[in-house]
């Protein structure tokens, strides 16, 4: 297999240039898991903090996910050339297709610097990002409708967003797909947010890590993960009733 | 009333062709208002094409087309939206919604806000309703249109034309893929809209049914009409 080869030996340059093959690096973090796991608990006082915050975290990404679908929806048959005049749809393209080119994470530093720290921004960040992400995947799905369908609809009069309403609920099982993903994305995006002062539990993530208070730290990590968890599953539930 | 007014369909000379490859080569055709009418000819003959021209969605190179009493080539389909109804070979119809869905579509024109958040008036459901009734599709309105079988899923895009109120009617081979008994069933029913004042042009395979249905039935062949006797 001349990729794997390829692979190692790009793997194994990286590696020696960012200084991972050091043995004694390996010898450090040895000696700090051993300190660290007498240290693991989950500190139960800080529960209500840790709930609160993934209360906050999931309002942001839910937002981004209603919100981003909502302009998503409008956007994208102006993306649409079969909906719109060709030189409006480029623009509009090559404006959905920049908001998604951006990481969701340097959108929230933006909106951190326009609207101030805290859950405001994150929400902002993630509602454009995701406004962006569905927009170009919306008005793929449009184009990709089967002609006569188009031409049958436009002999009835359909025109513009009715038409497109219609053109999306053929492709709907696709579209709530690509939406759940998004819920999923924007969860896991929410939980670091807090990292540029964005609002959700990332914020008590590094303000504890700061501290070098590892327990409170890894209890917020904790409940992260069942947030994550939890929506995954959620997710995984509605694809399959599809 | 001009002589010309007389018609649903008036097409005179008509040529069309896709890049180098001519279609239609002086087609006319007139359809009188309450008239049903059959077009055969073999396949790539141009029949798809020559219905997609009736219903103002290609634009012949030469010749006028004038329907319901307007010439399309200048307006497009505006002048005489939402009056013609036109059944593709796939049938046009939404899989994944409901049979009602797909006829109270006929409706979303006129009531954009009602299609786009499914709030429905009570009449405009009693109407798709009893569009569905009208093609013998009792009960079958919550059904998702891609469970049903191929003669009823063609019977709900009949509903539809019904619904919308259309006063012409389009359909490319309506009757594809049904055994005998359904497709004399459905052709009959389609020609009978004509009870109700719409004209009907349907491409047809089977000569048998189209002499029987139709008032008038014509070839496609070589670029030109003829009627066959
Ligand atoms: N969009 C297109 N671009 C180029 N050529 C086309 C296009 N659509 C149709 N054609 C060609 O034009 C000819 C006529 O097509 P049309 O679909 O009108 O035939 P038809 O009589 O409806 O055939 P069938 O009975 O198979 O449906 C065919 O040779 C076809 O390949
Ligand atoms: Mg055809």
């Amino acid at each position: 297999m001349r990729l794997t080869l390829t692979m190692a030996v790009i793997t194994a340059i990286l590696a020696y240039q960012l200084g991972l093959l050091d043995p004694s690096l390996w010898a450090k973090a040895g000696v700090n898991l051993v300190r660290f796991i007498p240290e693991l608990g989950v500190r139960w006082d800080l529960a209500g903090d840790a709930l609160l915050a993934l209360y906050e975290t999931l309002l942001i990404s839910l937002l981004g996910v209603s919100g981003g679908t909502l302009i998503a929806y409008m956007l994208a048959p102006l993306a649409s050339p079969l909906l719109s005049p060709p030189r409006v749809a480029f623009i509009v393209r090559t404006v959905a297709n920049a908001i998604r080119t951006v990481p969701a994470i340097l959108w929230a530093v933006l909106f951190v610097i326009l609207v101030g720290p805290g859950p405001k921004a994150g929400a902002l960040a993630l509602t454009l990002y995701t406004s962006g992400y569905l927009a170009k995947f919306f008005y793929e799905s449009l184009e990709a409708t089967n002609r006569e369908l188009y031409d049958s609809l436009k002999v009835i009069g359909l025109e513009g967003l009715p038409l497109a309403f219609a053109l999306y609920s053929h492709a709907k099982k696709l579209i709530i797909s690509n939406i759940l993903f998004m819920l999923e994305y924007n969860v896991r995006t929410a939980t670091i947010l807090g990292f540029v002062g964005a609002g959700g539990i990332g914020y008590y993530i590094v303000h504890y890590l700061n501290l070098l208070n590892y327990q409170a730290a890894l209890t917020f990590v904790v409940f992260t993960l069942l947030l994550v968890i939890l929506i995954d599953f959620t997710s995984y539930i509605m694809r399959r009733r599809l | 009333m001009s002589r010309s007014a007389d018609y649903a369909v008036e097409l005179k000379d008509i040529f069309f062709s896709y890049g180098s490859n001519s279609i239609l080569r002086g087609v006319n055709l007139e359809v009188g208002y309450g008239e049903a009418v059959a077009i055969m000819g073999r396949s790539g003959s141009g029949k798809t094409t020559l219905l997609k021209i009736i219903a103002g969605l290609l634009r012949p190179e030469k010749g006028y087309v004038k329907v319901l009493g307007h010439y399309l080539q200048a307006g497009g389909l505006n002048s005489v939206k939402g009056r013609i109804a036109y059944i593709p070979q796939t049938l046009g119809l939404i899989e994944g919604e409901s049979a009602l869905y797909n006829v109270l579509l006929a409706r979303a024109p006129r009531k954009p806000l009602r299609f786009i958040t499914g709030l429905w008036g009570g009449d405009d459901v009693e109407g798709a309703v009893e569009a569905l009734r009208l093609v013998g599709l009792n009960g079958v309105g919550r059904r998702r249109v891609e469970t049903l079988s191929g003669g009823e899923k063609q019977r709900v895009a009949i509903a539809r034309a019904i619904f919308q109120g259309a006063v012409l009617l389009l359909a490319d081979e309506p009757i594809s893929n049904l055994d005998l008994d359904t497709a004399e069933a459905l052709v009959n029913m389609m020609v009978s809209l004509k009870l109700r004042g719409l004209s009907v042009i349907s491409v047809m395979h089977d000569r048998q049914l189209a002499l029987k249905y139709f008032d008038r039935v014509y070839v496609l062949d070589g670029g030109v009409l003829r009627e066959a006797g």
